[in-house]
Parts: C-alpha cells; sequence; structure tokens
C-alpha cells in the first residue's frame, strides 16, 4: 500500500485555508469530471481528487492525516511491503461519522483511505460504547451483455477491512459468488443484506449494493432498456430491399426485411428484442452500406453501368459546386 | 496485508419485487430520512406508490442512483440539495444526449 500524498493531489500547501482546498477542488473537478472531461483517466484522477478532499476538508481527518504524514516523514522509508500506518498513529483524535461524511469503507476510495480512516473510525466509536447499524457498502459490477440477458453465476472480490490478531487492521478481500437473476440491467442494483460495514455495539451490518454495469459489446450498444447495433448491407440490399438474418443478443437468429431504397443511416426496430422490462427494449438496427471493391475489371463495369443508369450526384445541394 | 475469504450467498435484486422503503434509501445513501423526504420534495428521486405518506413510499433503483449523484454532489462540491438536483439534471442530460450520439455510431 502506498502513501498518498493528499496536498499533492489538490496542489495545495501544507497550511492552505479550508477557502483555498475548496477552491483547488472545485477547479480540478471541473477538470476531471468524467462527465465534461477529455482527460483520458478523468475517472481514476477524479477518485484521487474526491478522496484527497474528503480528507482535507473535514478538520479531524485532516489534523489526523497531518499527524500521520509527520510520523511517517520522521520515520524514514517505507517497509518492503508499502505504507502501514503505525499502531496508534490516531490517539488523541476523535472521528465522527457526520452526514457529510462518506463511509469509511466507500468501493470508490483507496485502499490506502479505507485502512486508515475505516479502521481509526471503527475504533473511536467502538471505544466510546457507540451503537449504530452498519453503514452500507457500494460497488459496481460489469457483467457481459449476454450475463444481464441469461443469468449468470459470478465471483466477485471486494475490499473490506478486518483486524488481525494482534489488533492491526488488515484490508481482506472477501471473494462473494452471486448468482446474477436473468433479465437484470444496467443501473439497476443488487442487494445483499448483511454484507455492508459491521454494526457497533451488536448492532446488525449494512447492507451491500452492486451496482451493474455492462460491459461494452463488440455488436450492441446500450441505450436505456433498447440495444443498437450496425447492420452492414449491400448496396443492392439497401436499394432493392433484402431479407437479412440478424443475431440477437441472447442466442438465436432474426430475420430482418431491409425495405428498398434503405439508406445509411436509417433505423430499423426488432420490436421487444432489446433488455428485459416492462415493457421490454427494442433491437434498433442502424444501417450502414458496405461497398464492394471495385477491384476487378466486371465490378468496374458494374459500378460504370450503374452510374449509368441510375445518374446521381449526392452533393447537388451545396453552394457553388457544379460536380 | 491483504487476506481472502470466499463466502456462496444469496441477493435480492432491487426491482418491483423488492423496492427500497425510505428508510433503506436513506441508509444506503448515507443520509436521514429527512433528506429523502428533501429528495422527494426536489423531484431527485420519485416514490412510486402512495406518495402521500413516507411510510407508503417505494424506490427503485433509478432513485438510489439519482439520490447517491446527489449526496455525491453535496458532500464534494459542499453545495445546497438544491442546487445539487440542478446539477444533477445537467449531468442527466449530458449523459442521455452522450448515449444518443454513441447509439448513432458517433
Amino acid at each position: 500500500m502506498e502513501f498518498k500524498d493528499y496536498y499533492k493531489t489538490l496542489g495545495v500547501a501544507r497550511g492552505a485555508s479550508p477557502d483555498e482546498v475548496r477552491k483547488a477542488y472545485r477547479k480540478l473537478a471541473r477538470k476531471y469530471h468524467p462527465d465534461v472531461s477529455k482527460e483520458p483517466d478523468a475517472q481514476l484522477r477524479m477518485r484521487d481528487v474526491n478522496e484527497a478532499n474528503d480528507v482535507l476538508r473535514d478538520e479531524e481527518k485532516r489534523a489526523a492525516y497531518d499527524a500521520l504524514a509527520d510520523r511517517v516523514a520522521a520515520g524514514g522509508k517505507q517497509a518492503d511491503d508499502g505504507f502501514q500506518p503505525p499502531p496508534g498513529w490516531d490517539e488523541g483524535f476523535e472521528f465522527h461519522q457526520g452526514p457529510d461524511a462518506r463511509p469509511a469503507g466507500d468501493a470508490e476510495f483507496s485502499e490506502f483511505f479505507s485502512s486508515v480512516f475505516g479502521d481509526a473510525a471503527r475504533r473511536a466509536a467502538s471505544e466510546k460504547g457507540y451503537r449504530a447499524r452498519g453503514e452500507d457498502h457500494h460497488a459496481a459490477i460489469e457483467i457481459s451483455l449476454e450475463d444481464a440477458i441469461l443469468g449468470a453465476e459470478r465471483q466477485i472480490t471486494l475490499r473490506a477491512l478486518d483486524r488481525e490478531a494482534e489488533g492491526r487492521a488488515a484490508v481482506v478481500n472477501r471473494t462473494l459468488s452471486v448468482k446474477i437473476p436473468a433479465g437484470v440491467r444496467p443501473g439497476q442494483y443488487i442487494r445483499l443484506a448483511g454484507y455492508g460495514m459491521p454494526g457497533r455495539g451488536g448492532e446488525p451490518a449494512g447492507d451491500l449494493y452492486l451496482e451493474v454495469r455492462i460491459a461494452p459489446h463488440p455488436l450492441y450498444r446500450v441505450q436505456g432498456l433498447d440495444l443498437t447495433m450496425d447492420l452492414p448491407v449491400t448496396p443492392s440490399e439497401a436499394a432493392l430491399g433484402a431479407k437479412v438474418h440478424v443475431p440477437l443478443p441472447g442466442g438465436g437468429v432474426v430475420e430482418v426485411t431491409v425495405p428498398p431504397n434503405s439508406h445509411a443511416g436509417r433505423k430499423l426496430r426488432v420490436r421487444d428484442r432489446g433488455l428485459h422490462g416492462k415493457p421490454p427494449g427494442h433491437l434498433v438496427l442502424l444501417v450502414q452500406i458496405a461497398l464492394p471493391p471495385a477491384q476487378t475489371e466486371a465490378a468496374r463495369k458494374a459500378y460504370q453501368a450503374l452510374a449509368q443508369a441510375a445518374p446521381l450526384n449526392p452533393r447537388q445541394h451545396w453552394p457553388g459546386v457544379q460536380t | 496485508m491483504t487476506r481472502m475469504t470466499a463466502t456462496l450467498t444469496t441477493l435480492t435484486l432491487v426491482s418491483m419485487d423488492s423496492p427500497l422503503d425510505a428508510g433503506a434509501l436513506a441508509n444506503a445513501c448515507g443520509a436521514t430520512h429527512e433528506w429523502v423526504v428533501q429528495a422527494m420534495a426536489l423531484g431527485i428521486v420519485q416514490a412510486q406508490s402512495d406518495p402521500a405518506t413516507p411510510q407508503g413510499w417505494h424506490f427503485f433503483s433509478q432513485d438510489l442512483q439519482r439520490a447517491r449523484e446527489a449526496r455525491r454532489l453535496e458532500q464534494d462540491l459542499g453545495v445546497e440539495l438544491d442546487i445539487a438536483a440542478l446539477i444533477l439534471e445537467l449531468q442527466l442530460e449530458v449523459r442521455r444526449l452522450k448515449a444518443v450520439l454513441a447509439a448513432n455510431g458517433h
């Protein structure tokens, strides 16, 4: 595990004021927010920025982090197996789970964050005899489109905190074998009761929520419950009409009629062949014209004959252009 | 230090058959019951059944997703919930337009 320099991540000095931290965060959020950023690693950078902000904007966490950073700096280089928080590093600090705090086990944060702040918050709570239901935990699960339609059994590995015999916090990779039901949709949540953060003072554990994400597919693109796929056809199929066979994402094939005089970009809809739902989504076929190459004399003559038989100037509406 | 444990487990899909009540939604996004009431008033989440009383509210995956996004915006940007609701709407519109472009092969 690597020690994280949160000040460096936000680009602020150690003594930065809360206002400076907030301004630095907002500037970086505009740069790296995945919805607006053009940076290739925006999602990863945003996670780091969010994590640094979570610690530095919180007075308690920031004070404890500063103390930890001082101890690390005084202790020289990291151990061979990376950074481990020294025992008792957080003595004298209090951690409150306020309404604006992220769960210490937030799966979107790093192992460093979970290990340092998750354990400290839990120890502080247990020392006070605090009773509370465990926090819910969130993670994402990416499955193939076929698995979403047909269902599947999948193993997922989650990062969680556990305590070793000597009392030191350990990050545990907890592997769960989960049966994904058929017909699950992107953005839907799977709930695993009792697999969230442990409860305090005998209270029950929280729940684990897995957000379903569909992995990119070579043929189909997911939009809501609809699936879109390109349908390549030849010029003669597009012009004259044709019946073509189209593979379905759940298996099987459906025959589709391409109407005569179909142009590139025309959408053909195969009803109810998208993702499950009430009502179900559709399979949308986007017509694309695939040109046969004019590599033989016969092909070239055929194109010339076509040009004479069906003359067309597709640029006739361009201003100032004659041919 | 990393260790491994393996468990076989069962799950429920947040759906019409197993919706979330207001308390579960609040827990799932680290919020209070009052926060859910406020999110309902701002249209961030929309209960699918008996909207008159919070006890009868049922929420689905889309509500949880929107509630979590709103919580993140509140926490990360330090904005009020009504501003978070506005950002959320704009964010969703950007995503919808991007999805339309992607579906049309752009």
